[in-house]
């Protein structure tokens, strides 16, 4: 047992050491030295039982090899050290240790730049299926089935009733359907257009939606709502037009445009609307009680505008000299 | 829709310079553009062809002089239509065409050419480029072709909104002008001459009132077929259509004019004097106008001359019945049809044409009258013919318009700002609208028919708002507070994922969701399929998100990096079982690694292949609780297990197996990856645990194991030794040696040993020590290395 206190008082002292020369002589003296601690474990071999001799001698030798090997390779690494720090021998051209960094998608950095908007003006999140049923998705959003509105939103079936959701829209009716008003959400989420894909246009992309429901939510504080949000998102003196449009689930509606001094003409960022009376009825609120806004907006088209990215594929492939620009 | 601005200017009068005239429209939610303006265009002017000679160095090119009146220009043209004596426009050099087209001296194959002579497509009037654009010969010569044409062709291209079916012709677009500037809308005058000289008649039967309506039909004779007079010409030509002869010339201009199809039939081919609307049968066949045959539904409205179908109701004539040269007589056909069926014939057939757009979203049936009437005097007028029928008008579908209560409170709270009483009342005559004032703020209102939109109190105010200008209403920055006390963001918990992946060097993929149903399927899970998919390649949902970052790690391999960490969140889907219910959809996240964690360095590091160690290092990362990984079989991997987080399985990870990517037709080496289902991951409240002030010990055990033994099952004997005093527990070192021993090895672990209300002395660790040395040796024959 006397072995073991003598490796492990060795092992702190030298945990301890540093790359003072006078410390180190100090313990290689004390342990190693001719009259240093493993030496006198040798003294004690006297007073063990002579059929434990061997074997103790065995363990000490054991030790002092040990030892020796762990304090020069101390010593080593503390004289390189000292090397290192010194100041000629820096080399700070050289590449530090590398540290790959990965990168979030261009996608989810917007995604996210438009949830901390809505949520710093109280907002909540809500996320729902992409696969739903043509009552969610069209009927109930007023867009009965042969509807000429249904034109606007090329949709991919699964079958005759169920749809790949063409927008978010789906999961406003499924909010409404389980909660009371008031509320304020948005809806962001993966949405799919039957559309041939092209530098414009891809078989699928992003939204986010919004919808806001109270006793006295009018068009003039829906205006001053997206306004606030795409100043955030874009810059403080953007010009902004409301111009108006047609969406069944909303109407009045509009269509937001942008100022794009570039290009130098509008471009179209976001549909926005009042809550039509129908939309209400369908989910059981009644429409004399209550109004409310909506809107939405695609992730990809303001992600492109705000990285002046040029051709909508670049985000599905994946490709990490684009990703590693974001 | 293409509006010609000078048709326009017929109905409104109009100050505007088309840029101004299409920020109008637009505002008012009629979304316009120029399509046409020639103003830019300099240096183009009529001129004369002296003489057109082959080019003596190439057949299809001629060699032309021609002379704009003062000074004579030789130039080479390869249009097969240039001759001697035409007018034509020469765009000289230094012009400037659209498409920045700039006219240059050129010489073609050895004959210098001074100059270019245009086609209209050249010019951006039209696409036909078949030949050279040729002129009146009466044109004067020299003159600026925008000084010519500008006047008659420059026209807007406007998108209307499916609900407004009353703007898609050009005095609905002029009656929004109106209206938005005060000036006064002229309509045209309706003249319901009666005939004195019945020499026909014609009978209508309706048997399908649901799909028709109302019909209307009367014959004119002796008409002569022949072209459109210039005005009618030109203003065809200017909103995008081209002339043909006058009959189906006066139909499409009435179409354009007032937005009302309508059909001009041979009548003389009609075997019997009658017209019969019917369904047509399920396989019925018929050939329309463009000469194809169509096979027909149930769906689909007919209309037939007693005997055999004439016209697809509302989409499209007939080939048998339709207007030749040699046409005499003609029966007008002016309808009104119902929307839906409209539309679901034209959409089985896939056939939309300019009358089935305008009837599937609802023409006007008071209008069905007006164009009946405007078509018998343009065919009085420009073909010479003779009304010899009483008007025919079957109208059994006849419906009030709606009456709507209007309530200048509703629209204040709506709209967010006052409105006055004399703008509402102004505004409602201005659209055509009927008012009678119950109360003080409320009107009864009859909405004029050819506005389908109008049918509720909300239609009505958002007339108000659109006509007030949008971007006059004040904006409001404030609205009432609503506390939401529900979980703010349920996925707010995913962001702290993604920030460590990216520090752990995973780039975040999108990749599509649709993919070819042999590679959804290559996991052995039932897909989605989509019925209508754009194509064979993405026609079923994802249900794995591995196979998509597998092809960006072949995609981003051939493109010059292999050394890739990354990461993908998305839903995928399964089929369970038959129906909506069956549909299943799971959020997921997945990585993947492939190539090297960390490569050779000047610093001495050397290559580091990703391996199943770097995966299980980034899953520790990942989840800081304490997981496990359980062997288990997984499809499409070779090194498959099971990740476990508390005690709940979440997920699976392991190697890629080869076979797998070959099944992808992928070729790539080791590929590392994981799946998590991320609705199995639990938001758990972190709770403190108090932090110990007594000293820490450590103490190094070396064992010699058989090499099958794991090292986690030795870690274990170990805890459950530990009195609840062992605080970590890490293998240090494995060493395999010939001097250990065959199948052995020797791995030594680092214990610490700490208590949380005493300093722990010798006499408390040696017996714990010797309790692990003997359970391991007694359980696993492990041994300690002397």
């Amino acid at each position: 047992m006397k072995i073991e206190a003598v490796r492990n008082s060795f092992r702190a002292a030298l945990d301890s050491l540093t790359a003072d020369s006078q410390a180190i002589e100090e313990v290689r003296v004390s342990y190693l030295g001719r009259k240093g601690n493993i030496a006198k474990l040798f003294a004690l071999i006297g007073s063990i039982e002579p059929s434990e001799k061997p074997k103790f001698g065995q363990l000490i030798n054991a030790l002092k090899n040990d030892c020796q090997s762990s304090f020069d390779e101390k010593v080593a690494s503390l004289t390189a050290e000292k090397k290192d720090s010194n100041e000629d021998s820096l080399d700070f051209t050289l590449p530090g240790a590398v540290y790959r960094r990965g990168s979030l998608h261009p996608l989810q950095q917007t995604m996210d730049e438009i949830k901390d908007v809505f949520t710093s003006i109280g907002f909540s999140v809500a996320y729902g299926r992409e696969i739903d049923d043509d009552y969610h998705n069209f009927q109930a959003l007023n867009m009965p089935k042969h509807h000429p509105a249904r034109d606007m939103q090329d949709t991919f079936f699964v079958d005759e009733n169920t749809v790949l959701r063409t927008h978010t829209s789906n999961v406003q009716i499924h909010l409404m359907e389980e909660q009371d008003p008031p509320l304020r959400y948005i809806v962001p989420g993966r949405v799919y257009r039957n559309e041939a894909i092209s530098f414009k246009s891809y078989c699928l992309f992003h939204q986010v939606e919004g919808l806001y429901i109270d006793k006295h939510v009018s068009f003039s504080e829906l205006k001053g709502t997206l306004e606030y949000f795409i100043k955030r998102m874009f810059d403080e003196n953007v010009k902004i037009r409301f111009r108006p449009s047609y969406f069944p689930f909303t109407e009045p509606s509009a269509e937001v445009d942008i100022w794009n001094e570039e290009r130098n003409q509008w471009m179209e960022i976001l549909g926005c609307g009042m809550v039509d009376p129908a939309v209400f009825e369908n989910v059981g609120y009644d429409p004399e009680k209550w109004q409310g806004f909506a809107f939405g907006m695609g992730v990809e088209r303001i992600a492109m505008l705000k990285y002046k990215i040029n051709d909508i594929r670049h985000f599905y492939q994946g490709d990490v000299r684009f990703l590693e620009q974001f | 829709m293409q509006v010609s601005i000078q048709w326009l200017k017929k109905f409104v009068d109009i100050r505007e310079t088309p840029e101004e005239l299409a920020e109008l429209l637009s505002m008012l939610g009629l979304e316009a553009e120029v399509e046409l303006d020639l103003t830019g265009i300099q240096h183009c002017v009529t001129a004369k062809v002296l003489s057109s000679e082959k080019h003596p160095n190439a057949d299809k090119l001629k060699l032309c002089s021609v002379s704009d009146g003062e000074e004579t220009f030789s130039l080479v043209c390869g249009a097969p239509n240039v001759s001697a004596g035409q007018t034509v426009v020469l765009a000289k050099i230094g012009a400037e065409l659209p498409g920045e087209f700039k006219i240059k001296k050129a010489k073609i194959r050895g004959e210098v050419s001074y100059g270019m002579l245009c086609s209209e497509r050249e010019l951006g009037i039209s696409e036909s480029a078949d030949g050279i654009m040729v002129l009146d010969a009466e044109t004067p010569l020299g003159v600026e072709i925008c000084d010519i044409l500008n006047e008659s062709l420059s026209s807007l291209e406007i998108d209307v909104t499916p609900n407004r079916p009353d703007a898609l012709n050009h005095l609905g677009v002029a009656r929004e002008i109106a209206i938005k500037t005060g000036r006064e809308l002229r309509t045209p005058d309706v003249n319901k001459s009666s005939t004195k000289n019945i020499s026909e008649s014609v009978t209508v039967k309706i048997e399908d009132q649901i799909g028709c309506p109302r019909y209307i039909a009367g014959v004119v004779k002796k008409v002569t077929v022949k072209p459109s007079p210039k005005w009618m010409a030109d203003a065809l030509t200017a909103a995008g259509m081209r002339p043909i002869n006058n009959l189906v010339d006066i139909s499409n201009y009435i179409l354009l004019e007032m937005g009302h199809p309508t059909h001009i039939f041979d009548f003389d081919k009609f075997p019997a004097k009658e017209v019969v609307i019917r369904r047509a049968n399920a396989g019925e066949e018929f050939v329309t106008l463009d000469e194809e045959k169509r096979k027909l539904n149930s769906e689909h409205l007919l209309i037939t001359n007693g005997e055999s179908p004439v016209a697809l109701a509302g989409i499209m004539g007939g080939m048998d019945s339709a207007v030749d040269d040699t046409t005499k007589t003609v029966l007008i056909e002016s309808a009104y049809f119902d929307p839906i069926t409209i539309r679901k014939g034209s959409k089985a057939l896939g056939l939309l044409t300019e009358s089935s757009r305008r009837f599937e979203r609802g023409a006007d049936p008071n209008g069905a009258e007006t164009a009946y009437w405007r078509i018998v005097e343009l065919l009085k007028e420009l073909a010479g013919g003779e009304l010899c029928t009483d008007v025919a008008d079957e109208y059994p579908g006849k419906k009030d318009q709606p009456v709507i209560r209007l309530r200048q409170s509703k629209l204040n709270s709506i709209a967010g700002y006052e409105n006055s009483e004399e703008f509402i009342e102004k505004n409602l005559t201005a659209l055509n609208v009927t008012i009678q004032k119950v109360a003080e703020g409320e009107w009864d209102c009859i909405p004029p028919s050819f506005r389908p939109d109008l049918e509720r109190e909300i239609d009505l105010i958002e007339e108000f708002i659109r006509i007030y200008g949008y971007d006059e209403v004040i904006s409001s920055r404030r609205y009432n507070s609503l506390f939401s006390f529900g979980i703010l963001d349920p996925q707010s918990k995913l962001l702290n994922i993604y920030n460590t992946l990216v520090g752990l060097g995973f780039r975040q993929c999108y990749n599509n969701s649709l993919q070819p149903k042999k590679i959804a399927e290559s996991m052995d899970i039932p897909a989605v399929s989509v019925v209508n998919p754009l194509s064979e390649q993405m026609s079923v949902l994802r249900t794995s998100l591995i196979p998509g970052l597998l092809h960006t790690i072949d995609f981003n391999i051939k493109n010059g990096t292999k050394d890739l960490r990354l990461f993908e969140t998305g839903q995928v889907h399964h089929r369970e079982t038959v129906g909506f219910e069956g549909l299943k959809e799971t959020q997921i996240l997945s990585g993947v690694l492939h190539g090297l964690a960390s490569a050779t360095s000047v610093h001495g590091d050397k290559d580091c292949p990703e391996s199943v160690y770097t995966l299980k290092g980034i899953l520790s990362a990942l989840f800081t609780t304490r997981f496990k990984l359980i062997k288990k079989e997984v499809s499409g991997y070779s090194n498959g297990f099971a990740v476990e987080l508390n005690g709940k399985p979440v997920g699976v990870a392991g190697q890629i197996s080869a076979s797998y990517i070959k099944k992808l037709n992928l070729d790539m080496k080791e590929v590392f990856a994981f799946e998590v289902d991320l609705n199995q991951l639990e938001h758990n409240g972190v709770v403190f645990t108090p932090l110990s002030i007594y000293p820490v010990i450590g103490r190094d055990l070396n064992f010699v194991l058989d090499d099958s033994l794991n090292s986690g099952d030795i870690e274990s004997i170990i805890l459950s030794c530990g009195k609840g005093l062992i605080k970590n527990i890490v293998p240090t070192n494995i060493f395999r040696h010939e001097s250990i021993g065959d199948g052995k090895k020797s791995v030594v672990y680092h214990l610490t040993f700490q208590s949380d209300n005493r300093t722990l002395e010798d006499k408390e660790i040696t017996p714990i020590i010797e309790e692990i040395i003997s359970v391991a040796s007694s359980q696993f024959g492990a041994k300690l290395r002397s």
